[in-house]
């Protein structure tokens, strides 16, 4: 596996004199590692019995023991970041290529860095040890970092790397923190090692330092408040970049955050204090609504996108949460912990199969008209049949509609949560259920926001000569695209075959019998949910999706009787004007009733000009610009960028050059230490 | 061989709320005539007019895509299915056992939030304003009525231990309660009947005004044999959310069992539920004048709140 990513990131290097060349091995590279990943994924999945895959590799270092240990949980998230990576390696050389402005050494440095970010992303899930694991989370940030800065030309995409960086940095070193930590009260930095020593510890640390991960995992996965680097990192990035980062590096987080939860801080068999599971429901629930509400104002196709991957890591993270909750509480509990934790981990799959093909369908959109603000865009679905069919299939997978993936997996969170919530009872069970509630309203918001960034993007008429001029993307990117649309529609009409590959991760971590016990208990088509307090229901999705399809021909045969229609073509109906592009409805305009209703979250803020030199009555012209802001961006970051800019201007007013002023500043350190510690 | 039977029985209902619903529509205009004093058309006037649509030709916009033609019927397909999922006239006793599930609360709600977003995405086609007016706030309604309904169904579910709308009326049945969550719920559930079937004061059914209208202003583009599908599903989404309050608030009369009286009765109970909502609507519809579209909120705020407290009393 590693193979094929170091020797596609190798060849790129010898190759980087022939950029074609290097970018054809490179992405060739990656595909081979993407598949042998998936197939030893598979092949731990298969026998959730047996012991996990353990690799030790030779001592470089005379510090640590590096292993690899491909456990099924590490196996579940592998399989993930392979489907995407397959399909993101189909779909690059092409995109690459049409996108243009590949240099001579750019090409080069871009597939080695890819080659790097989807290698360490793969190995980091197989890590056995803290050492590994964090070389390799190290590897991987770097090498995103590079990979969204690959575009230097535009300037926003050197701030996102920027602001990116150091966010991500300050998430690492609370993930440091906690392995060091661990490491030293263990001893040792293999994961078994870690692991004795998290069992034993108290609560109050024990929780501190479940905190302190669920914030460094919180960083990369986009929790909110943490999220203010993502939505301008991931669309700075080459569009199967971006389906990379959206869709499988946040999940790298999830698994870290899963890892340290019920493995390496876990109290061995005991209950998880509840805090934590409330704390991460809770926030799943704030992200979940806040990132598609900051979604459906966007006005960047894959800026929009990436808004969307902050609610559907907060959809993870809800059902995650109940699981940590409900875990080794009781039989039912237990029950109900399976169930939540198998819709947690089907969402990450499912997410990563839409995510990464709306992705790539914005990618190709972009590959062809070069824009990406959705006011410029529009009438792509005459141009571009295959993308706006393919992107069509996705909106309705991430609005969670019936009968794609994204409604199964919502499906399984919604009953988690209700069975959760008469399981709990009281308070902690209505808020259980509002958090269902809330998730409704986010599948909501999600079908407005898809309706319009697909309305937008590919109907109505083009509104500038790029969406004028567009053509279909060539045949392998529609593969690409492909793959990934046929992994929904699989994964929403038989969801139950997919339940096998849960029973290892869910069962390894809860405990008992795992996913396809619990959710497919009467075979492998129905769906169902019998958990505490015995709350349950069943779903038939095969026949869901057979009737829609078969009632959808016999009403499509009805159209044609009792006679065939004559059918005539005619311009659109504008009140007696010319039609033109103008009449379109924007996407501004489009979000502006909820604009208006969720005005206390967005303030958003407008200005309008108005030309009229002859009579206020008559206006030559006008000019209206308007933007909703990132609360959490204005209200925390900016105070918190202000206070370190005010700190560094107090030091700098301090720093007069002088050297007996240096010196001077010198004495008084050292003599305050001497009085603080010189004692002992 | 049960579970096909199941299906069957299914799909029986489905094919009665398909054919019923056009007069349900009648029926509501007719009241509403006479309630205002006009005489108004036949209570088959709906009928008439599908038949008139099926026949005609369709014109297209030029600026359509080929999915323009393909979605009303996906709509209608959407909508059929949801009809399937509700307990009209008869349900099997005991659905835990071996049979054939085939769908519960929230794949009903899914599939009509499903025929919601695809007839967005029908109207935005043909490009012009009306359509992406009528888009942009028939979605907006559905943001606004989407938690309000989980609301009310997690607060009926809770208490019968299924989201399952067969198991949720049969145990209605057995346990028939009318505390104040139920009523509670079902008032939430009165407001959102206004808001899912269109009709004031959340949407007007009957203008094409472009400043009033909701899911008219979709259709506009649509015609012909299309026309006669978008128009279908929504005189069936309106008696499936009819069939919906009556089964989960009043399944008074279900039939358990596939025997003619039991049948025959459980059909009149059905048509008199339908009727009794049907004057509900109609009084509300001549008695109330529509909202300014941002009074909504508040409109179906009231919904949510009732809901929430629905479910607070019965959880806490």
């Amino acid at each position: 596996m590693s193979g094929g990513f170091a020797s596609g990131a190798l060849a790129s290097l010898l190759a980087a004199r022939w950029p074609r060349l290097a970018i054809r091995l490179g992405h060739l590279g990656v595909l081979v590692g993407a598949i042998a990943g998936g197939a030893t994924a598979i092949d731990v999945l298969a026998d959730p019995s047996a012991p996990a895959l353990r690799i030790e590799l030779p001592r470089l270092m005379p510090l640590a023991q590096l292993a690899l240990r491909v456990d099924s949980l590490s196996a579940f998230f592998l399989l993930v970041i392979s489907l995407v990576a397959a399909a993101a390696a189909i779909y690059g050389p092409a995109y690459l290529e049409a996108h243009g402005a590949m240099g001579r050494g750019r090409a080069g440095a871009h597939v080695l860095a890819l080659g790097v970010f989807v290698g360490s992303m793969s190995l980091l899930c197989c890590a056995g040890d803290a050492l590994s694991f964090l070389v390799l989370w190290e590897a991987m940030t770097l090498a995103s970092y590079a990979l969204v800065v690959s575009e230097t030309h535009r300037d926003e995409n050197v701030h996102a790397g920027l602001l990116y960086i150091v966010m991500a940095h300050i998430g690492t070193a609370l993930i440091a923190f906690v392995f060091v930590t661990l490491a030293e009260l263990g001893n040792g930095t293999d994961f078994d090692v870690l692991r004795t020593a998290g069992h034993g510890l108290p609560d109050g640390v024990r929780s501190g330092l479940f905190f302190a991960a669920f914030a460094g995992f919180g960083v990369k996965a986009g929790v909110v408040p943490l999220h203010v680097w993502l939505p301008h990192a991931h669309p700075a990035a080459p569009s199967h970049v971006s389906a990379l980062m959206s869709g499988v590096m946040l999940k790298v987080a999830v698994y870290g955050m899963l890892r340290f939860a019920f493995d390496l801080l876990a109290p061995g068999g005991s209950p998880l204090p509840a805090s934590w599971g409330w704390t991460v429901l809770a926030l799943g629930t704030l992200s979940a609504v806040i990132g598609v509400l900051y979604a459906l104002q966007q006005h960047d196709l894959k800026r929009l996108l990436a808004f969307h991957s902050v609610e559907n890591v907060g959809i993870i993270l809800m059902g995650s949460g109940l699981a940590m909750l409900l875990v080794h509480r009781g039989d039912s509990a237990n029950r109900l912990a399976t169930l939540a934790l198998a819709a947690a981990l089907l969402h990450t799959l499912n997410h990563a199969s839409f995510k990464g093909l709306l992705f790539l369908g914005a990618g190709a959109v972009v590959c062809r008209t070069h824009v990406r603000n959705l006011e410029d865009l529009g009438g792509l679905a005459r141009r571009m049949p295959w993308t706006s069919g393919l992107f069509l299939l996705g909106a309705v997978a991430i609005s969670a509609l019936p009968p794609l993936n994204g409604f199964v997996s919502e499906w399984m969170t919604f009953q988690a949560l209700l069975g959760g919530g008469s399981q709990v009872g009281g308070g902690g069970g209505l808020f259980s259920v509002f958090a269902a509630s809330m998730l409704a309203l986010t599948g909501g918001l999600a079908a407005a926001c898809f309706v319009k960034a697909f309305g937008a993007t590919f109907l109505g008429r083009p509104r500038s000569v790029h969406a004028e001029a567009a053509i279909e993307v060539p045949r392998s990117m529609i593969c690409g695209m492909l793959g990934l649309a046929l992994a929904c529609v699989a994964l929403g009409v038989v969801p139950g075959y997919a339940m096998a590959l849960l029973d290892g991760p869910t069962s390894s971590l809860v405990g008992g019998p795992g996913a396809s016990a619990v959710v497919t208990a009467r075979g492998p088509l129905v769906l169902s949910s019998v958990g505490g307090a015995g709350f349950g229901a069943a779903i038939f999705m095969p026949a869901i999706a057979i009737l829609c399809v078969a009632l959808g021909i016999a009403a499509w045969i009805m159209r044609a009787w009792p006679r065939r229609p004559a059918r005539r073509s005619a311009p659109t109906w504008t009140c007696g004007f010319t039609p033109t592009s103008r009449f379109d409805y924007s996407a501004t305009a489009f979000a502006k009733p909820l604009r208006l209703i969720f005005a206390l979250l967005y303030r958003p803020r407008r200005q309008v000009e108005r030309e009229n030199p002859d009579s206020p009555y008559i206006i030559k012209r006008m000019r209206y610009h308007g933007d909703v802001v990132d609360l959490a961006e204005t209200a925390v970051y900016h105070r918190f960028q202000n206070a370190i800019t005010s700190v560094a201007g107090a030091i700098r007013a301090r720093s007069t050059g002088r050297i007996h002023g240096y010196i001077g500043y010198v004495l008084i350190t050292l003599l305050i230490v001497l009085l603080l510690f010189g004692k002992a | 061989m049960e579970a096909f039977e199941h299906i069957a029985i299914a799909l029986a209902q489905m094919i009665l709320i398909a054919a019923c619903s056009p007069l349900v529509t009648g029926v509501i205009q007719k009241l509403k005539a006479r309630l205002q004093c006009r005489s108004g058309a036949s209570v088959v006037q709906p009928y008439h007019d599908l038949m008139k649509l099926l026949r005609k030709g369709t014109v297209q916009s030029d600026t359509a895509s080929g999915m323009f033609r393909v979605l009303p019927a996906l709509v209608l397909a959407a909508t059929l299915v949801a009809a399937t999922l509700v307990p009209a006239v008869w349900v099997p006793e005991d659905r835990a056992a071996a049979q054939l599930p085939l769908g519960d609360a929230i794949v009903l709600t899914g599939l009509l939030a499903l025929a919601r977003f695809l007839t967005a995405i029908g109207a935005l086609d043909a490009g012009g304003a009306f359509g992406g007016m009528g888009a942009s706030r028939e979605m907006t309604v559905g943001v606004l009525v989407e938690p309000v309904l989980m609301l009310v169904v997690f607060s009926v579910a809770l208490a019968g231990g299924t989201t399952d709308l067969g198991r949720l009326a049969t145990h209605r049945l057995a346990v028939p309660s009318f505390h104040a969550p139920d009523l509670l719920a079902l008032l939430a559930m009165l407001v959102l009947l206004l808001a899912e079937t269109g009709r004031i004061p959340v949407d007007n059914p009957d203008t094409h005004l472009e400043l009033t209208m909701l899911h008219e202003g979709m259709l506009l583009e649509h015609s012909g044999p299309g026309l006669a599908c978008m128009v279908l599903a929504g005189h069936l989404k309106q008696l499936v959310m009819i069939s919906l309050v009556a089964a989960i608030f009043l399944p008074i009369g279900l039939a358990t069992q596939l025997a003619p009286y039991a049948i025959a009765l459980a059909l009149a109970a059905f048509a008199a539920k339908v009727l009794v909502l049907s004057v509900f609507l109609a009084l509300v519809e001549s008695s109330y004048a529509k909202l300014r579209f941002f009074r909504l909120p508040q409109f179906l705020g009231v919904g949510f709140v009732t809901g929430f407290l629905a479910l607070s009393l019965r959880i806490l």
